[in-house]
């Protein structure tokens, strides 16, 4: 253990020191053959950083399951900032260091945060260094990449919230630049503005949350804020108001309502930047700090205070849980419904946090447990089933922009005859061109796809587990946790006091059912039916190293069944707990009574039917629906994978059955104003125009005005003064020397004058 | 300082000059190489074929002087080769003296009751002859470049400049003798003397370039106004003699005669004729350190001179006048309980140099005459300093944070001898970036920095670091002087304050010394500067190279060599600043 704690200060060090070292070789090395072919333009680098820092985060895993004790925390490894300040006419000192803190919660993170990035960046390698469009900045992107890796690894082991900031705020400049990765178009640009812009409200509340609490307790340390007696001689009240800040932070970096609505837009980056920022880490960083402050709700000295903060949790994630849900029915763009989910998805967690932390604040110590620890279970099983997703989306989207480009150079032989006589040097040029061709096709709109299940297998199982993962089908990953959020929203609804809990239990509910829809929805228009368009017809699956993170998550989803054997959700929450490896199998049994039959508590009845009904909607109404209205034969002649063709074989069958038909609803007012997200940017950007920008215009006179104002004058008296220096130096020997007689003069009056 | 400058003899050895034993070498060690290297620069390229006949027989003999001259001597790239490893060696001696066992020598003259104290090898010595050193083998270095020397020249400015090597490493090696006395001498007859030694070279390298007008008008001015300025200084120190009899600094406890300082703190009060007289001795160094108003001939000398030269002028030159400074002002003519006389009146002197150096940069377009008037201006920040130091009850303990040098008056003559060290690496780079610039035509205006990023990224990054240091900007060099100085300051200015402040019995301005707002002027000032300072780094990074600058700068590899040194030094120094300021604490306390 010892050993590997050691080293984990490398595990942020490594690639905050690899990241400029990748933008300098770029630099340098742009365009050669050797950093495009071998090195991927800094790809290699990244992979094996990020790799090294898997190995290191694994064996720090490892070695602390391997021992006992609750937490570990390598207190200060240095002193990073220490000061002096005056406090009632005392010199007192203080000191920030700089340390490791661990414990499940982080050990668990920190394995998710480690091992996506690997695999993204491995994805990276196929996806970014085969698309023209990248050609000779991707060291930049992976630099960034690599920056960004740092700021969430280092989050994740800091042992302060100060460090906790720190690392918050890298991963929200990545996530800026990375957005804003074709910042040549007007969109991206705008996006990762509005990204930036949207997170920093909430960061803004985080800071002062942060400071309130620095002030109550004098320190940011773990290990001191959430010591018992520390927390009990605090007021509570305040201590409400920096909690409640700190949790605008993350509902801002989890893109929860009302500040959701960067997430959708964020999609504009590469591929790869959303599954890894916007899927599957940072937009967690939300999350991970709302489970920090789990021990200032489970103190004894605080029972009862916060309460409504809990709820408060709970109903922003049922409201934004049931809203994404709800606008991911109509998006056509297959990584629009892939951020809407991930928003309904972060927002079951915050719903399943919230009632754990009601339980904690109530004394229902046990159940507050389990809560937190299915609320920590989903943000694993997400993080996996949702980088996963993303990066098949990638693989599709790829495919698609690769077969358009076959097609349309098929259909005009003069420009492929000019790129095969220009060479390798014509290549980015004619991408370019290609783009200004046929702009109007989109890759990522799934009506131009469908059919896809037989040409990219490899892609369409991995999409099916990961929805499968989210939709909740029994036995695969999210199944095991979204049935614990459910059932604990409820359970807190139903116990006394709990009244307000029951609109996010009943929101979640629903949105179960949602989930089952239109993540089937997905699937069935990309994979199932007949190919909409030519270019779905060309796809053929040849990138190289996409395939290596698809097969290893989809396997990782699928042994979700083995983790939840593990007892994971009890051993994340119970800093005291043991990982059950040795019996998995009785583990299972355990989890499958828990999620199957009704527990003897109370209300265990109603808790039963809850969670039964949350299978069947999720499971068969959801699924069934969009069959009936998106699946299909596939083409004739194609064949899926046995393990995939009964499902397409069940959708047509379905389909066939129910005509159903939808178009008035796809034309009713609801549809219209889901297209335009509820409206939500229409008001911001309202409410941008009627209050900020006007208070903007008087900064910006105050600052022309005044500010600049006493600058002018200040550079106008120094040039005045300059002017005036410049004509009494002559050039003349003769007045030099009489300047010198005169300064022996002035040194005279002067120093007799003082003598 | 309150034994009245009489040195306990057990911390020094006394050692009469050319007595019998090792002793003068060793002290003198750098000194004995610099004029074997001038030597060795008359006698080498001299050396040829040439025969003596013995009268009346066919007996020849070769006596190497004169005659046809051998083709290895008199190769023109050999000057400079001697000049640099001259310097290098007594670079390396002074370094190596630095050690632990660092001795302190008082070389006297004679033996018995005529015996004079005339110089002082010690901590400050030995720190300043390092800088000089370092400061002129890095223009030596530069020079090869700036000043090319080739075998086959076919252009008439070729063969000018392989003719004047010789002169031109002579007066180097010159130079750095000059100021090495002036760093030991005890006796300000012998300050005198090197200082004279030092700055004839100096007049003559200003006017190096004699074709072009500009380097002999700045050339002549810069002598003339420094020849009358000298003259006042002497003047000055004949009346001290007339006061004391002698002119030694320390008092001679072996022969019973009494220093000039120990003769200063002995006046009950102050007395016309040592007070006129260290008066004129003081526009001596004044002009030296170009303060205001003697300031006037330095920017045509800076701009007239290669930028080589001006780099020394700014640098080595300049902290050859803050010794002298030090010398009359701290040892001579300071009263043990922080009233001293000149206080004021430097005050003034330093915010008018300080202000009119800033204001006069901010207006020069031509970067040569800029950079001369910012070292004017931190020839004010430095002159604030030593007012500053005024002020200090000698001895009395400030000492509240507990960090060496816990003294304000160390703190600050520190502050003072760091920056004048680190100052060879950002102003003298500056400077070699223009010298760099130079070899392909004059630098008269700011069109041959326009953008030199695009040109040459390494020299124009490495100019803005020098232009950042020379701002004050962490964690450069520069940034880490001034902080010394102003925080100096404002320890010394605090006071008794600083313990009520720390026991949190609250403060006000009223409790501090007027030298306070020195502090706040040098800080106003700072600011000014960083208009023209950066302003060089827009031109650098984001105008267009004007026509015919385009093609990439020459090679000119030694020049180079020269800048890097610069500005790895310009960081280091910033970053890892403890080792050096040890150092400069040492040679303060061997001044105070």
């Amino acid at each position: 253990m010892s050993g590997a704690m050691d080293y984990a200060l490398w595990i942020p060090v490594l690639p905050i020191v690899a990241f400029p070292i990748i933008l300098f070789l770029g630099n340098v090395f742009k365009g050669t053959d050797l950093w495009r072919g071998k090195w991927k333009e800094g790809g290699i680098i990244a992979t094996v950083v990020i790799g090294t820092c898997l190995g290191l985060s694994i064996w720090l895993i490892v070695g602390y399951i391997g021992q006992v004790t609750g937490n570990e925390s390598v207190g200060q490894i240095g002193d990073w900032l220490s000061f002096h300040m005056v406090e009632n006419g005392n010199l007192v000192s203080y000191s920030i260091g700089f340390g490791m803190y661990l414990d499940h919660v982080s050990v668990m993170l920190l394995f998710v945060a480690s091992f996506l990035c690997f695999l993204i960046a491995i994805f990276s390698l196929g996806y970014m260094n085969s698309d023209p469009v990248n050609l000779d900045r991707n060291h930049r992107f992976y630099a960034e990449f690599l920056l960004f890796c740092a700021g969430m690894l280092g989050m994740v082991l800091a042992d302060n919230f100060l460090w906790l900031f720190i690392f918050w705020e890298i991963m929200g400049l990545c996530s800026y630049l990375l957005i804003g990765f074709y910042y040549e178009r007007p969109s991206a640009a705008y996006a990762a503005k509005k990204a930036f812009l949207t997170t920093r409200v909430g960061d803004v509340f985080l800071l002062i949350g942060l400071l309130i609490l620095w002030n109550l307790f004098g320190s940011l340390d773990f290990s001191v804020v959430w010591a018992e007696d520390n927390i009990a001689a605090v007021d509570a009240g305040t201590l409400k108001i920096a909690l409640f800040m700190m949790f605008v932070g993350a509902v801002g970096k989890s893109a929860q309502f009302p500040l959701h609505v960067w997430l959708p837009d964020a999609m504009e980056g590469p591929t790869p930047v959303s599954a890894l920022i916007h899927a599957a880490t940072m937009v967690n960083a939300g999350l991970y700090l709302v489970a920090r402050m789990f021990p200032f709700f489970a103190s004894p000295a605080m029972e009862g205070e916060f309460t409504d903060l809990a709820i408060l949790i709970a109903w922003i994630g049922g409201i934004t849980a049931f809203m994404a849900a709800l606008i991911a029915f109509v998006q056509r763009d297959i990584k629009k419904v892939l951020a809407y989910s991930t928003m309904s998805q972060l927002a079951y967690i915050f719903t399943g946090l919230g009632a754990a932390l009601w339980f904690a604040n109530t004394g229902h110590e046990e159940i507050a447990l389990l809560a937190f620890g299915a609320s920590m279970f989903h943000l694993f099983n997400h993080a996996m089933a949702k980088g996963m997703l993303f990066m098949a989306s990638g693989s599709v989207i790829h495919e698609m922009h690769h077969a358009h480009h076959e097609v349309s150079h098929h259909g005009s032989s003069e420009s492929a005859e000019r790129d095969a006589g220009v060479g390798a040097a014509g290549v980015d040029h004619a991408a370019h061109g290609g783009h200004e061709d046929h702009d109007h096709f989109d890759a990522q709109d799934m009506s131009n796809m469908g059919g896809l299940a037989s040409k990219m297998p490899i892609t369409a199982t991995a999409m099916a587990v990961g929805s499968a993962s989210i939709i909740g089908i029994p036995l695969i990953g999210g199944f095991w946790s979204k049935e614990g959020i459910v059932g604990a929203a409820w359970q807190a609804s139903l116990t006394p006091g709990g009244a307000w809990m029951l609109v996010p239990a009943v929101l979640v509910l629903i949105t179960a059912g949602m989930t089952g829809f239109y993540m089937s929805r997905m699937w069935f228009m990309t994979f199932a039916g007949k190919p909409k368009t030519p270019v779905a017809n060309g796809v053929v699956e040849q990138t190289p190293f996409i395939p290596i993170p698809l097969v290893t998550l989809t396997v990782m989803t699928l042994g979700g069944v083995v983790f939840a054997g593990f007892e994971f959700i009890h051993w994340v929450a119970d800093g005291d707990a043991e990982m059950h490896f040795t019996n998995v199998l009785s583990g299972i049994g355990v989890e499958l009574k828990h999620a199957f039959l009704p527990s003897g508590e109370e209300n265990g009845a109603l808790i039963y039917l809850v969670t039964m009904l949350t299978i069947v909607i999720s499971t068969i109404v959801g699924p069934a629906i969009a069959m009936a209205l998106y699946g299909g034969r596939l083409a004739k002649g194609e064949k899926a994978k046995p393990w995939l063709a009964w499902l397409v074989s069940l959708s047509s069958r379905v389909r066939r059955k129910n005509h159903f038909d939808n178009s008035t609803w796809a034309e009713s007012g609801l549809a219209d104003s889901l297209h335009q997200r509820l409206y939500f940017d229409a008001w911001y950007d309202a409410a941008m125009l009627k209050i900020v920008v006007p208070f903007a215009n008087a900064c910006a006179w105050f600052d022309q005005h005044i500010i600049d104002g006493a600058i002018k004058g200040l550079e106008y008296g120094s040039q005045e003064g300059s002017s005036v220096i410049r004509r009494l130096t002559t050039g003349s020997g003769r007045d030099y020397i009489m300047m010198v007689a005169l300064g022996t003069l002035a040194i005279f009056v002067l120093i007799w004058g003082v003598a | 300082m309150s034994s009245a400058g009489v040195l306990e003899v057990a911390e020094v050895t006394r050692v009469q000059l050319f007595s019998e034993g090792g002793d003068t070498w060793l002290a003198l060690a750098p000194e004995v190489t610099l004029l074997s290297g001038l030597v060795l620069l008359f006698i080498v390229p001299n050396l040829g074929d040439a025969k003596w006949r013995i009268p009346l027989t066919q007996v020849r003999f070769p006596v190497l002087f004169g005659g046809r001259r051998f083709t290895a001597t008199s190769d023109p790239r050999l000057p400079a080769m001697l000049a640099i490893a001259t310097l290098l060696l007594a670079l390396w001696q002074a370094l190596i003296s630095q050690g632990a066992d660092a001795k302190t020598w008082l070389l006297t003259s004679g033996s018995g009751a005529e015996a004079n104290i005339l110089l002082r090898v010690d901590a400050f010595s030995r720190i300043f002859e390092i800088m000089f050193y370092a400061a002129l083998l890095l223009a030596a270095v530069a020079s090869i470049d700036r000043l090319p020397a080739r075998r086959a020249g076919s252009d008439i400015q070729q063969l000018i400049d392989n003719r004047r090597q010789v002169d031109f490493y002579l007066l180097l090696l010159m130079t750095a003798f000059g100021m090495s006395i002036v760093t030991m001498s005890m006796d300000l007859f012998v300050l005198f003397i090197g200082l004279e030694i030092a700055s004839l070279s100096i007049y003559v390298l200003v006017a190096f370039h004699k074709e072009t007008p500009e380097g002999a008008e700045g050339g002549v001015k810069y002598f003339i106004v420094g020849a009358v300025s000298s003259a006042v200084a002497l003047y000055g120190i004949s009346l001290l003699y007339l006061w004391n009899g002698n002119l030694q600094l320390l008092s001679n406890s072996a022969t019973g005669q009494i220093g000039l300082v120990e003769r200063w703190s002995e006046m009950e009060s102050l007395v016309g004729l040592p007070l006129i007289a260290f008066c004129f001795v003081l526009v001596g160094f004044a002009f030296k350190v170009s303060a205001a108003p003697f300031h006037f001939a330095a920017p045509d000398a800076y701009s007239g001179a290669s930028s080589t030269v001006a780099g020394i002028l700014a640098t080595a030159s300049k902290a050859m006048g803050f010794i002298g400074l030090i010398r009359i002002l701290v040892m001579l003519a300071a009263p043990a309980d922080g009233s001293a006389v000149w206080m004021f009146g430097l005050g003034v002197i330093a915010v008018v140099t300080m202000t009119w150096g800033n204001l006069a940069a901010l207006s020069s377009s031509n970067p040569k005459r800029m950079l001369a008037y910012s070292s004017i201006a931190h020839a004010g920040y430095m002159l604030a300093a030593l007012a500053a130091l005024g002020a200090w009850a000698w001895g009395g303990e400030n000492d509240v944070l507990n960090s060496a040098p816990t003294d304000a008056g160390q703190w600050i003559l520190t502050a003072l001898i760091f920056h004048l060290v680190v100052l060879v690496a950002f102003k003298l780079g500056a400077f070699l970036v223009l010298a760099l610039l130079e070899t392909e035509g004059e630098v008269s205006d700011t069109a041959p920095l326009a953008g030199l990023a695009r040109r040459d990224p390494i020299v124009a990054v490495s100019m803005f670091i020098f232009m950042l240091a020379l701002a004050g900007v962490p964690p450069l060099a520069g940034f880490m002087s001034k902080f010394l100085l102003i925080s100096g300051v404002v320890k010394m200015s605090a006071g008794d304050a600083f313990a009520a402040i720390a026991a949190g019995d609250g403060w006000s301005l009223g409790q501090m010394h007027w030298t306070f707002w020195l502090a706040l002027a040098v800080f106003l000032n700072s600011a000014l500067s960083l208009f023209y300072y950066l302003r060089i780094g827009v031109i650098m990074f984001f105008e267009v190279p004007s026509e015919g600058r385009r093609k990439p700068l020459n090679k000119a590899w030694f020049l180079r060599l020269s800048i890097w040194a610069c500005a790895i030094g310009t960081v280091i120094f910033g970053v890892w600043s403890d080792h050096l300021i040890n150092l400069c604490h040492n040679a303060a306390l061997a001044v105070l």
